[in-house]
């Protein structure tokens, strides 16, 4: 073929071929000769890949048509529809090469499920190209998970790059003068001159030198609580390794440092020399309608009304807090958060109106608010816990309570819970002998469908009152769970009857009723399956962490989940957060209400990909636990 | 062949044609691009369909008659082992004195300034035989690429092979004719018969593309009709 019509003579198959990660990234002329390397074949339907006569590895590109990628057993792996790539024949001596990242995938049978326009090229040119462009070889010498994980760091970066933050000078932020006091003064002359000038930090000074620095947390902590005397040397008690950032350095970095090191005062030099003092509150208030400011609203409104119009402002969080780039856990455990003022608001308006309660108890949360995993206007799951000392005839007052709370969560966008899981059931305010109960009845004589409903209870966190309660319950209930191999064993089979649809870009399990039709539910089909793996690593292992990605991290190294697999999940899960969170914030932004149905056309090729890597780490993960009874 | 009788028989001396009349010709032939089209033996009428080397063709030319009218221009590429190789895709304008008509310019998108960028009738004429030596010629309704190549052989050789040709149109039609339905004569088309059995679409009118299109037609045609193997370049040769 003569050069000079090369790019517009093949242009249909190189704009196709451009579309599909990862050589959307090779430049036009590299793509012209990738182009010129392909052959096109049609397999008919039935016929298994590579097509007849072909024996070296090659990549087949889908043109048209679909295949199934079946494991060595006959399980369905992965199928694919137009514009997906297979290498299941890349790697041809894959099983031999002791070093190779992919030996974890086991070789495949490649069927086609309609006829099937084939593009190919040889793994030797892509290697030659690879050669040249990381992008290309780093791509195929992954697996699943490996690019996952990739595009979760790259996630990161977006975010970091997305925050206001990271274009503003730590400059901007610092107050100075320090406030300072001399190693010799003792810790109650410290606490008078934080009460006097307003900080609740200071920069010790030995002999013109900071040599540590103490915070009102650190007078609380270690001289309060541990009974040290207020007259000792302040010198006692500051923190000594102290961390400084340079007054030059962005403000998203101090965030990073304090995140990191679990710290809310930054001293801020300048050539060494202290001149100020960044907090974390002065950076966060920076990003503006965030979760603390509106959790101390909430906390002001004095009627409904007011927690009504503040509702109003949840949805525009989320939107604000997915364009900020906040990964989903970051997002729902500001809207859990944000959840639970306007619920202890609720009852201390409550309590005001009907008087104290009767007797002590505790308010709460169920299912996603208690896994800090909820997101704007979903529905309300919660219940009361109730001191067994309470008397029958005091049910009317919590009942009045649980009326009041539900129905004023209601007004404020948080639809009643369509199972009844609320407090206003009277099966779900009971006292705590009658949770031990519940508890053990689940787990001891489990049966599928009742464990069905129940699950929700197995993720619970106090809302207000009195903690002890659940926690005394809690701790009975993992005792159980965890030597009781019968219980686990039916929750497993429960919780594996959702299937993360590996098929779902060619024809497979899409919902089919009603407005949601071709769409992919992000949370049943994605998402709920992790939750329900995680909850299961919980119980088995007696964690009592009810939020996903801190029990998985906990999980991790034990004999239910190896660390590198809960490393996988949690990417998985991540990204699934992630993509749900987007697409909120899209039907969100367009006035809609938030649902978790994507379409497959809403998310590019490359994410596109990534979901399919997603589910199937979810699906490896499965098996391993369905296989383990 | 070992009956004497049976090659003198009218019916097989015509499915022996084109070998018949290669032999032949190569005698007269002059040394040259002809020459060594013609010294390559063309497959064999019973090899199966799957192990004959084929050059899809396709030619763009300024109207349909080929005294007249002007090739404008070739695009061909070789499906062999049931697979087609876009290395070996080409695609050519032809430089010719002939004025573009604007009807054609419209449909083909060459326009006279690229065609001054095109390349001799006779340089486009001897790759494409090049190319086409010991192969069978596969198009979409032939009576085009017949008529201008052999329109083009008379003019720069002075003599004209016979090429064996696979038609896209004419197996399609012999199926549908089979029928014995009534049918729109535009089911027919390239882009037609590519839309129903759900081959992707494709920018027509280009000679490359159009080669591509009908190689592809052609793979898809023989999947439905030759799950066996059994079809031979007999069965589908005009």
């Amino acid at each position: 073929m003569t050069g000079q019509n090369m790019a517009t003579e093949l242009s249909e198959i190189s704009t196709f071929i451009h579309s599909i990660p990862p050589f959307d990234s090779l430049p036009k002329q590299v793509l012209a000769q990738l182009v010129r390397e392909l052959t096109i074949n049609y397999v008919r339907k039935g016929d298994y890949l590579p097509p007849k006569g072909v024996n070296e590895p090659r990549l087949y590109i889908l043109r048209k048509g679909a295949i199934s990628c079946l494991s060595s057993d006959g399980k369905l792996v992965s199928r694919l529809g137009e514009g997906d790539l297979c290498d299941a024949f890349y790697h041809h001596d894959e099983q031999t090469l002791s070093n190779s990242k992919i030996t974890s995938e086991s070789p495949l049978q490649v069927q086609t499920d309609e006829d099937c326009l084939l593009y190919s090229v040889k793994a030797a040119v892509l290697d030659e190209i690879g050669a040249r462009f990381p992008s290309i070889s780093d791509y195929f010498s992954q697996n699943s998970a490996q690019r996952l994980k990739n595009k979760m760091t790259q996630v990161n970066e977006e975010a970091i790059l997305s925050s206001s933050l990271m274009n503003t000078a730590v400059s901007n932020f610092y107050q100075s003068p320090i406030a300072s006091i001399n190693a010799e003064k003792t810790i109650q002359q410290a606490a008078m001159q934080m009460n006097e000038e307003g900080y609740s930090c200071l920069v010790v000074i030995d002999k013109e030198n900071p040599v540590g620095i103490v915070t009102d947390k650190d007078i609380r902590r270690r001289c309060v609580a541990t009974g040290l005397a207020t007259s000792a040397a302040i010198s006692e008690i500051m923190t000594r390794d102290m961390y400084t950032i340079d007054v030059k350095s962005n403000a998203y970095d101090a965030l990073m440092m304090m995140t990191a090191k679990h710290i809310h005062h930054l001293p801020v030099t300048r050539h060494d020399q202290l001149v100020g003092m960044v907090t974390v509150t002065d950076l966060i208030n920076n990003e503006g309608h965030n979760a603390i400011n509106l959790s101390s609203i909430i906390h002001k409104a004095r009627t409904i009304a007011e927690l009504k119009e503040i509702s109003q402002l949840l949805p525009k969080l989320q939107i604000r807090l997915a364009k900020l780039g906040s990964s989903a856990d970051h997002v729902g455990k500001s809207i859990s958060a944000i959840t639970m003022a306007f619920t202890k608001r609720l009852i201390a308006m409550a309590e005001y109106k009907y008087g104290q309660a009767p007797v002590p108890y505790a308010w709460l949360a169920a299912g996603s608010q208690a896994r800090q995993e909820q997101l704007a206007h979903s529905d309300q799951d919660n219940a009361i816990i109730i001191c067994n000392s309470m008397k029958p005839y005091d049910d009317a007052w919590f009942e009045s309570l649980a009326t009041f709370v539900c129905d004023g969560l209601a007004e404020c966008g948080f639809i009643y819970c369509p199972g009844d899981i609320m407090a206003t059931n009277p099966k779900w305010r009971q006292p705590q002998k009658m949770w031990h109960k519940y508890f053990t009845d689940w787990v001891e004589t489990p049966s599928p469908k009742a464990l069905l409903n129940s699950t929700i209870f197995f993720d619970l966190e106090t809302v207000y009152g009195d903690a002890s309660l659940l926690n005394q319950v809690r701790k009975k209930l993992l005792h159980k769970t965890q030597s009781n191999t019968l219980f686990i064993a039916h929750l497993t089979k429960n919780a594996l009857n959702l299937r993360p649809p590996l098929g779902f870009f060619r024809d497979f399990v899409l919902k089919h009723n009603g407005k949601h039709r071709a769409t992919l539910d992000l949370k049943h089909n994605g998402i709920a399956p992790v939750v329900d793996l995680a909850r299961i690593y919980a119980l088995s292992e007696g964690i009592s962490a009810v939020n996903t990605i801190e029990r998985i991290q906990q999980a991790a190294g034990t004999p239910s989940l190896s660390k590198e697999s809960a490393e996988n999940l949690i990417d998985a899960y991540e990204f699934l957060g992630m993509l749900r969170v987007e697409h909120q914030a899209k039907e969100l932004m367009r006035g809609k209400s938030a649902n978790n149905y994507l379409s497959p056309k809403e998310i590019s090729k490359l994410e596109q990909g990534h979901l399919k890597d997603a589910f199937k780490v979810i699906k490896n993960l499965q098996d391993a636990r369905q296989s383990s009874y | 062949m070992p009956s004497t009788t049976l090659i003198n028989s009218p019916m097989f001396s015509w499915l022996l044609g084109y070998e018949a009349k290669r032999k032949l010709l190569l005698k007269k032939a002059p040394a040259g691009v002809l020459h060594d089209f013609l010294s390559v033996p063309l497959p064999n009428i019973n090899t199966p369909i799957d192990k004959v080397a084929i050059l899809a063709v396709d030619f763009e030319t300024t109207g349909l008659n080929a005294k007249q009218d002007k090739l404008l221009s070739v695009g061909y590429i070789t499906l062999q082992q049931q697979q087609i190789s876009l290395k070996s895709s080409y695609h050519q304008i032809i430089k010719s004195k002939a004025q573009l008509e604007e009807s054609n310019v419209i449909i083909h998108h060459i326009t006279d300034s690229q065609k001054e960028q095109g390349q001799a009738l006779a340089t486009v004429v001897a790759s494409l035989l090049q190319a086409l030596a010991g192969k069978v010629m596969l198009v979409h309704f032939a009576r085009i690429e017949k008529q201008f190549l052999t329109e083009a052989c008379y003019e720069l050789y002075g003599m004209a092979p016979s090429f064996p040709m696979i038609d896209t149109l004419a197996l399609a039609k012999r199926r549908l004719d089979k029928r014995d339905v009534a049918y729109d004569p535009s089911e027919l088309r390239l882009a037609s018969l590519r839309h129903k059995i759900q081959l992707p679409e494709h920018h027509g009118h280009n000679a490359l593309n159009d080669a591509i299109a009908t190689a592809e037609l052609f793979m898809a045609q023989m999947s439905k009709v030759n799950k066996d193997g059994k079809i031979t370049l007999k069965d589908v040769l005009l």
